[in-house]
């Protein structure tokens, strides 16, 4: 099944070039240029993962991926920086980043995120749809 | 510790710092255009190798990215080059039009990220001072940061050099929601070293949201 990823940053040509790559390697990719564009975009679809740029105009990456995990929990977020603090590092992690790369980087590295981030959606709904067939099972008393 | 940091040398340094932080960021976002482009001009030649129909125009449009990124880091690089050697001398002669538009390019990330635009009207002629060049771009730099906190909804600063009898002025404008308490706050104990470094006085205008940076002409003979 295609990786369908949603790509957040404010440069468009980083943004034009990295989708040509990935969709070279058969991923179904969505971009924003923005965080109130990309916000808009995971509201209305659902994505295997988000890479998201720590740093953008107006709204930055950590108060976006916290928007986006108030919205949608379940959602695996990767986020791209030009300049990673530790502190900055920890408080994505809290926020429920699953990862943080270092820009320029590697694209063999982005797209194992991205499939590591796949499975961890994957296993999560997995989980959802077991507890609530337990549920299920309990309240009908089969 | 503290006590042995000069603070003059101390404001210098931090205003340094986060200029290097925001630069470094820029030629990272750079690099990481550079990179992919690499990383694409790999995926075609491989695509290539395996007989597949390459796309010209793409690998044109490709050819001016990359020529983009190169110009966009040789200007952060220069800017960067700029501000470096605004310590070599404690006093030089410089262009406040110039001296402003740098300031505006060095700025840009950090105003931009908070969701800012600043831009200055600059003089048909040159404005000549003599002064010590890299503490005017720090205070600049302080009196931008703290006109983002109390401009209009607009989130517009605007800076208008003139040339007066004693020197000449800078005026920031668009500072709307500016009041004399936040003014007083801003006057911190670096600001006012570095004020009175310059010669420099500060006069703030809360009716109409501006305020004046006065600079003498010559930094060497102030006229007090």
């Amino acid at each position: 099944m295609t990786d369908k990823i949603l790509i957040v940053d404010d440069e468009q040509d980083f943004l034009d070039i990295i989708s040509d790559r990935l969709t070279a390697r058969d991923m179904n990719v969505s971009t924003a240029s923005s965080a109130k564009d990309a916000i808009k975009q995971i509201e209305e679809d659902s994505f295997d993962a988000v890479v998201l740029d720590l740093m953008m105009p107006e709204m930055d990456g950590l108060e976006t991926l916290k928007i986006m995990k108030e919205k949608n929990p379940d959602l695996q977020v990767i986020l791209l920086t030009g300049h990673a603090t530790v502190e900055k590092g920890i408080e994505a992690m809290k926020l429920g980043a699953m990862d943080l790369i270092e820009k320029p980087a590697d694209l063999a590295t982005i797209v194992d995120r991205i499939k590591r981030a796949k499975t961890e959606k994957i296993i999560l709904v997995e989980k959802k749809s077991e507890k609530r067939i337990r549920e299920i099972l309990t309240r009908k008393g089969w | 510790m503290s006590n042995m940091i000069d603070p003059l040398g101390e404001a210098g340094l931090q205003f340094y710092s986060k200029v290097s932080a925001s630069i470094s960021h820029e030629i990272k976002n750079s690099l990481a255009v550079l990179n992919e482009s690499a990383g694409y001009l790999e995926d075609v030649t491989l695509m290539a190798k395996k007989g597949m129909e390459i796309n010209m125009e793409r690998l044109e449009s490709l050819a001016g990215t990359m020529l983009k990124q190169v110009q966009r880091t040789n200007g952060i690089v220069t800017n960067m080059n700029r501000l470096a050697h605004s310590l070599d001398d404690p006093a030089s002669q410089v262009d406040l039009n110039a001296l402003l538009e740098l300031m505006i390019s060095l700025s840009e990330r950090t105003t931009v990220t908070r969701g800012f635009k600043v831009s200055a009207a600059f003089s048909d002629s040159a404005i000549t001072i003599t002064t010590h060049p890299f503490f005017l771009e720090n205070l600049i730099w302080l009196i931008l940061d703290f006109a983002m906190n109390i401009t209009g909804d607009e989130k517009t600063i605007a800076m208008v050099p003139t040339k007066t009898e004693s020197g000449a002025e800078i005026n920031f404008t668009g500072l709307d929601k500016m009041t004399e308490n936040a003014f007083n706050d801003f006057l911190t104990q670096h600001v006012r070293l570095i004020l009175a470094a310059l010669h420099c006085t500060l006069q703030p205008n809360e009716n109409i949201g501006k305020i004046t940076l006065h600079v003498p002409g010559n930094i060497t003979h102030p006229v007090q």
